[in-house]
């Protein structure tokens, strides 16, 4: 994929081509920071395609995608590099009983052979064509003390391991984070990122992500889907359901054969949509009660395309 | 600052000497007049901005505040101050009239206006220390405090905040720290070396005896670390709490200044968030702005409706199973209870502790028999009385035994 020739356009295009809807102003930030080489922070409700449109990348530039998952706890030796000191020993141990030379383990057990790489210095030391996506996920999950680190990181893209030298990127990785927002992340490393809020998409959106996805699916049935999703994301429930969501409803209701939505179909399959007793027990209550009313759902939609 | 079309206008004026023709200088008053609107920005994101109108067709007005949103805004919450200003900034200008030609980045306005604008913050900062020392609480006099033993100290425990004067709200503060410290520590899942730790860990054992060629002759053990917590306050500023607000403005200032990860709410019919009015140290300040942007300060009371808009917009972001939700109301509510019981069960199950203080908990012939403190009783962790210092000192006593 030559970046050169990049549009904003190609990117919507592109994305498109591997079943990624995406609107225009999230093309346009994903084609600025594939342009500028700058990170992109991306932030929005779970389920809503942050993780994805990095696969999807990925993907389309033919390019490795390398994965760091946060947590609480994450720290350098877990996400750079740490020494492989079972096989360091195992090797010291070897060469006692052999009465091999001394200086010469001595640098042999600090080479590569004896590295585990991590995530950040796979990325950085990835060669091959095109430079690797790093997708940096649920940033907010990791501690501050790891958000400083990376900050480092992400500004040189260079890595000193004390026993090798320094280490610089062959390529520029194509950065990508994503948060859930339990906390706030720093303003030093956000300065450094091109900002996007991934909105629920509009039922518009949906619809087309659904068709996209499951081009067997019906009209009417992807139309009803829609303006279910779009309704409950209005209503009171615990843990609101996002595109993901939308997309196992959609193959469930595939599978299941079903051409048409109605109470009891909904109630069945609800188990794709909600997660938690609670809100399946409220939406229950509330198709029950005619609050949520299936039959009348695509006609209380307004910008229903017909 | 309040966003409003007049705020947003007045910015657009007042950094109009500052706009010239070319890109940059337009880009550095577009960002001086965020900056009025509350908004930080760097000169760096302006850097980058006007690094990525190179790149991108800008006749396209859409694109273009993609673009600069992009580039220019780190946060969700900025969204609308952007927005308005870009409608209004970029309209003035005659969008369709601006210049294309970029300038050199090297040249001397970026320079000399980021000087000034260093300058202004500088200033800023100076000012607020100024009226800090009053109000600041030294920490090596926390020890100290927790052992009433002379009587005017005494005098003062047991006085009611709601007749508190400025002096003595000090030793508040001081209480408050420590308070703050004890609702924050937590223990953590992550360890660390140790050298009366439970665990062995095994890599640093193995990596520690490799000096013995290899013979384990030390064992390195590791322990849970202690880990801050994240603490929501949400604090009743009704009528009935009137007489407490000093107090609970020392209180909502100690915990969020004191700790990382404070946010701050205050609610009466509606609810509305505090945290980055009261993130400066300038407590006489951020007094005025807070009650001149806060709608129904010292009105009604409506917790379950406050609760509500807590749970559905901010609770999914903010909480997590380490947050302590902290209320402070005397539980007057004129609001529907059942709305009220079932935010309070879904705040439960998002938080990891519910604590209410309640200051009229204190005086002798008071029950929680008002219909709203009762519908919240069972779901709260803990409910306590603040209504003096010494209250507050044994506040930080519980709090301890609970994360213990």
């Amino acid at each position: 994929m030559n970046l050169q020739h990049l549009t904003i356009d190609k990117v919507q295009e592109i994305l498109l081509a591997e079943k990624y809807v995406c609107d225009r102003a999230l093309a346009t930030v994903v084609y600025l920071s594939l342009s500028m080489g700058k990170p992109l922070l991306l932030e929005g409700e779970a389920g809503v395609g942050k993780t994805e449109i990095a696969k999807v990348l990925a993907k389309v530039l033919d390019a490795k995608l390398i994965r760091l998952q946060c947590y609480e706890g994450l720290d350098a030796s877990t996400s750079l590099y740490e020494w492989n000191y079972p096989k360091q020993m195992l090797r010291i141990k070897l060469e006692e009983v052999e009465h091999g030379d001394k200086e010469k383990l001595e640098t042999e057990i600090f080479t590569e052979e004896y590295l585990i790489k991590r995530p950040l210095l796979e990325a950085i030391q990835t060669d091959g064509a095109n430079p690797p996506v790093l997708l940096i996920d649920e940033i907010d999950r990791a501690d501050m003390e790891f958000e400083a680190f990376l900050l480092e990181v992400l500004s040189d893209f260079q890595i000193t391991i004390p026993e090798l030298g320094t280490i610089a990127a062959k390529h520029r990785p194509y950065v990508f984070l994503t948060s859930n927002r339990t906390r706030e992340i720093h303003d030093a490393l956000k300065r450094r990122c091109l900002y996007h809020w991934i909105e629920y998409p509009t039922f518009e959106k949906e619809y087309e992500i659904i068709t996209t996805k499951f081009p067997a699916v019906e009209n009417k049935m992807a139309q009803q889907i829609c303006a279910f999703m779009q309704k409950v994301r209005e209503m009171n429930f615990y843990k609101r359901p996002g595109v993901a969501e939308t997309l196992d409803w959609a193959s469930a209701l595939i599978a299941l054969n079903r051409k048409n939505l109605d109470d009891q179909t909904v109630i069945e399959t609800m188990g794709c949509v909600f997660k938690y007793r609670e809100d399946l027990h409220h939406l229950r209550d509330q198709v029950e009660g005619r609050q949520l009313n299936i039959d009348q759902l695509l006609r209380a939609s307004p910008e229903l395309v017909s | 600052m309040e966003i409003t079309p007049e705020s947003v206008a007045a910015a657009v004026t007042s950094v109009a000497s500052a706009r010239g023709k070319g890109t940059l200088p337009n880009l550095m008053a577009f960002g001086r007049a965020l900056k009025q609107l509350g908004v930080k920005v760097s000169l760096s994101q302006i850097i980058d901005s006007s690094k990525a109108i190179d790149l991108v067709d800008i006749a396209e007005r859409t694109d273009f505040r993609a673009l600069l949103r992009a580039n220019l805004i780190s946060q969700k919450e900025d969204f609308p101050a952007f927005d308005m200003l870009f409608d209004c900034f970029w309209r003035e200008q005659g969008y369709e009239r601006m210049p294309m030609e970029t300038m050199e980045i090297q040249g001397t306005p970026s320079d000399s206006q980021a000087q000034e604008g260093g300058d202004e913050e500088g200033g800023l900062e100076e000012a607020a220390s100024e009226s800090l020392p009053k109000e600041n609480v030294p920490l090596e006099n926390l020890d100290e405090f927790s052992v009433p033993t002379y009587s005017p100290q005494e005098l003062m425990n047991r006085k009611d905040f709601s007749e508190m004067s400025v002096e003595e709200s000090r030793a508040i503060a001081r209480a408050i720290l420590l308070i703050a410290t004890k609702i924050a520590t937590q223990i953590s899942r992550r360890k660390k070396v140790a050298r009366k730790g439970a665990a062995i860990d095994p890599r640093w054992t193995m990596r520690r005896s490799m000096k013995y060629g290899g013979e384990v002759i030390d064992l390195v053990r590791r322990k849970k670390r202690i880990k801050k917590t994240k603490v929501v306050l949400l604090c009743d500023v009704s009528g009935s709490m009137d007489c407490y607000s000093r107090f609970l403005i020392q209180f909502m200032y100690g915990l969020q200044n004191e700790l990382w990860g404070v946010e701050t709410f205050v609610f009466s019919t509606s609810l509305s968030r505090i945290t980055h009015l009261i993130r400066t140290k300038d407590i006489v300040n951020a007094l005025e702005k807070i009650s001149g942007s806060i709608l129904g300060w010292s009105g009604g009371t409506n917790i379950g409706r406050s609760l509500h808009t807590f749970n559905r917009s901010f609770a999914p972001s903010m909480l997590t199973h380490r947050t302590v939700v902290v209320i402070i109301s005397d539980g007057w509510d004129r609001g529907d209870v059942s709305v009220l019981e079932r935010e309070m069960q879904d705040l439960k199950r998002r938080a990891k502790k519910i604590i209410w203080l309640n200051p009229l908990l204190a005086s002798e012939n008071y029950e929680p028999l008002c219909k709203g403190m009762q519908a919240a009783l069972p779901y709260l962790d803990m409910f306590l009385s603040v209504h003096n210092v010494n209250s507050l000192v044994s506040l930080g006593r519980t709090l301890q035994k609970m994360v213990a």
